[in-house]
């Protein structure tokens, strides 16, 4: 089951849980309002009945005579909506509107006080009836008060006041349904800043989640960059085990030269050709692996800036190299300006412009050249040597065919497979080509921001 | 021959002294920033080796604290990261060689005596062309007070030059100098040497006579 989102889910109850809310509302209002207006109803009822209370007089033999009937039209009428009657154990006095009919006696004929109830009477009509029996003197029997109101009216008021309390009330509801889903996008929108927090986490090792965030997230980002931190001392604890790994094997390795070496003055050629094979292959891979935790390392440390002074880069390079056995009888040539800029980090345009100088260094006669341009947004670094030329299409198709460093072997192709790495993991490329200066030309090229 | 080692791993350390003693060398061991700083300070080394992770003072601190106190012996950085950046820092700092962890003790050995070869070969005397003046012994320029770093040919370039009391140099003669041997496509090369070496110490320094060659400015009295 696929699991409903984390904002759907605190919606939907959002919602529910105001619905029923009103929907309670509703309910109350409306009997309160029905308790109320009947009570209204039943006040105004009993004063007509007082009315014809005070109307009576009892006759010598004891029959009750209403002087003054109550003047409402509707009790004239017949089946008005509005009745009286006056009952006495001889018979009874009704309002005209009652026609032949009659209202029906109460169950119980003690009551002293007034009461009211409803029922069904005359003509079907659904009543409200208050009634009350009366004693005139101590000796003629009680007389039976009755006025009755059809409730239709009562009825219509209740539904109407119904349907405008429903409507009023769902918009109420819309209401606080927007009300929640803003306050769900709000109390979310943390956890959108942590998704992308988190990227910047999964792109670089070296980054933590900074704090900020409210308590009820806090204790999960502290999770988070405690496995982070463990996450990044095992990957530097295997790096520093392969590169532990890689020094420890370099020892025998030298003595395995010197047998070779051995060998080969003892006259055992093949021997010899074998062991030098087998030394030359595990020490490129032992190379590759240094320079792949190196290059690894700069990229998780350069995470940071991704703006690189090309000029700065270069003098800082070719300061280093003029210094080696090679570089020390060569002239570096750089036509870079000083505003050109590389969208890498420092470090990684270092390690990439560093293996390519060496590289020229190593094969050049006299002259290394370095230049760097920009042509239609894109820039383009370049190293070139005046050395004897190379295997061109060689180097060009192990590169093609996605050689890993270490089957590269020393050499150009060693340093290559790392700048084209790098270059790949900045966005950049690499292209090779012949110099005019006679040896190998390597660009660099990357598409600047406009 | 004296030389300090600079290093905190005990194991490494005791390796590296034990090395060096083999090779004939009278070695100290520091095995902190603040040691290494204060025994380079007041001994006289022949050359020393500084691994950059220390504690207390980290190595290129060190580094430039020596040389700012115009220590110049010369200094051979060990890096364990061995990136290009980290390369760059240290010879920035001063530093005149450097090698990655791990290395081979034979190699190191080899390269702390061309170290001590070449700082024994450089002669003392500052040379002042115009507002230029090369102090050859710490292989370090200044242009009006400036500091400004050339490289060893760019060095002998103008260390030949000035030896020729204002006669103009062929490129050819210049290439066979710096090369031992010339040939015509020398003539780009040596452009390219100028080209630099004025981008570093300006353009009045050496002149250009055209289809004769090269000569220094005549320097102001």
């Amino acid at each position: 089951m696929k699991p409903v989102s984390l904002r759907l889910r605190l919606l939907i109850a959002a919602m529910l849980a105001i619905f029923f809310a009103l929907a309670l509302a509703w309910t109350g209002l409306n009997l309160m309002f029905q308790r109320h207006v009947e009570q209204r109803e039943a006040t105004v009822l009993i004063r007509q009945a007082e009315r014809i209370v005070a109307g009576i007089t009892v006759t010598p033999n004891g029959t009750p005579v209403l002087q003054n009937p109550p003047r409402d039209p509707r009790f004239d009428e017949m089946a008005g909506g509005l009745y009286w009657q006056v009952s006495f154990p001889s018979g009874a006095l009704h309002s005209a509107s009652l026609w032949d009919q009659s209202l029906p006696l109460p169950a119980r004929p003690d009551a002293a006080q007034w009461r009211t109830r409803t029922l069904t009477g005359p003509f079907n009509d659904r009543l409200l009836v208050v009634e009350r029996r009366v004693r005139f003197d101590r000796t003629s029997p009680a007389v039976l008060i009755q006025v009755a109101e059809n409730d239709a009216d009562m009825r219509q008021a209740y539904a109407e006041f119904g349907w405008e309390l429903a409507g009023s009330l769902f918009l109420l509801w819309t209401v606080l349904a927007i009300a929640a889903w803003v306050q769900v996008t709000l109390g979310l929108r943390p956890l959108d800043r942590l998704r992308v927090e988190m990227e910047r986490l999964r792109r670089s090792p070296a980054a933590r989640l900074p704090a900020g965030y409210p308590s009820e997230i806090a204790p999960l980002i502290t999770a988070i960059n405690a496995l982070a931190d463990a996450r990044e001392s095992d990957l530097s604890r295997a790096r520093r085990r392969a590169g532990d790994l890689a020094h420890s094997l370099k020892t025998p390795l030298s003595v395995l030269s010197a047998q070779s070496r051995r060998a080969r003055a003892a006259g055992a050629e093949e021997a010899a050709d074998g062991l030098d094979r087998a030394i030359a292959a595990v020490g490129a891979t032992l190379e590759a692996e240094l320079t792949r935790a190196r290059s690894a390392a700069a990229r998780a440390a350069a995470e940071s800036a991704i703006d690189a002074e090309v000029l700065k880069v270069v003098e800082g390079l070719i300061g280093v190299i003029e210094r080696t056995e090679r570089g020390e009888t060569l002239v570096f040539h750089i036509d870079i300006t000083e505003d050109l800029r590389a969208p890498v980090a420092p470090e990684d345009l270092a390690e990439m412009l560093g293996a390519l100088i060496e590289n020229a260094a190593r094969h050049a006669r006299r002259l290394v050249h370095i230049e760097g341009q920009i042509n239609e947004a894109r820039l383009c670094l370049t190293v070139e040597d005046d050395g004897p030329g190379i295997d061109l299409p060689h180097i060009e198709a192990a590169l093609k065919r996605g050689l890993r460093l270490d089957e590269a072997g020393t050499g150009h192709g060693l340093g290559l497979a790392i700048v084209r790495d790098l270059a790949e993991a900045t966005e950049g490329d690499v292209t090779l080509g012949r110099s005019t200066l006679g040896g190998l030309a390597v660009s660099l090229g990357w598409k600047t921001p406009v | 021959m004296r030389a300090l080692v600079v290093e905190d791993d005990p194991e490494v350390g005791a390796d590296l002294r034990h090395a060096l003693q083999m090779a004939g060398f009278v070695a100290d061991l520091a095995t902190d920033g603040e040691t290494a700083w204060y025994q380079g300070d007041v001994e006289d080394y022949d050359v020393v080796v500084l691994d950059l992770g220390l504690p207390k003072l980290d190595g290129l601190s060190v580094l430039k604290r020596w040389r700012a106190a115009g220590r110049n012996f010369p200094v051979m950085i060990l890096t364990a990261r061995g990136d290009w950046t980290e390369k760059v820092e240290g010879i920035e700092a001063g530093a005149d060689d450097y090698l990655a962890k791990p290395f081979a003790m034979g190699e190191l050995i080899a390269r702390l005596r061309g170290l001590i070869r070449r700082a024994a070969g450089r002669a003392s005397p500052i040379l002042t062309i115009g507002g230029l003046a090369l102090d050859t012994s710490r292989m370090i320029a200044t242009v009006d007070g400036a500091p400004v770093r050339l490289s060893p040919l760019e060095f002998r370039f103008l260390d030949y030059l000035t030896h020729q009391s204002g006669r103009v140099i062929s490129a050819g003669e210049i290439a066979e100098h710096l090369y031992g041997a010339g040939d015509t496509t020398d003539a780009n090369t040596i452009e390219a040497l100028v080209a630099r070496l004025r981008r570093k110490i300006g353009t009045s320094v050496i002149e250009t006579r055209r289809g004769l060659g090269y000569t220094l400015a005549e320097t102001t009295p």
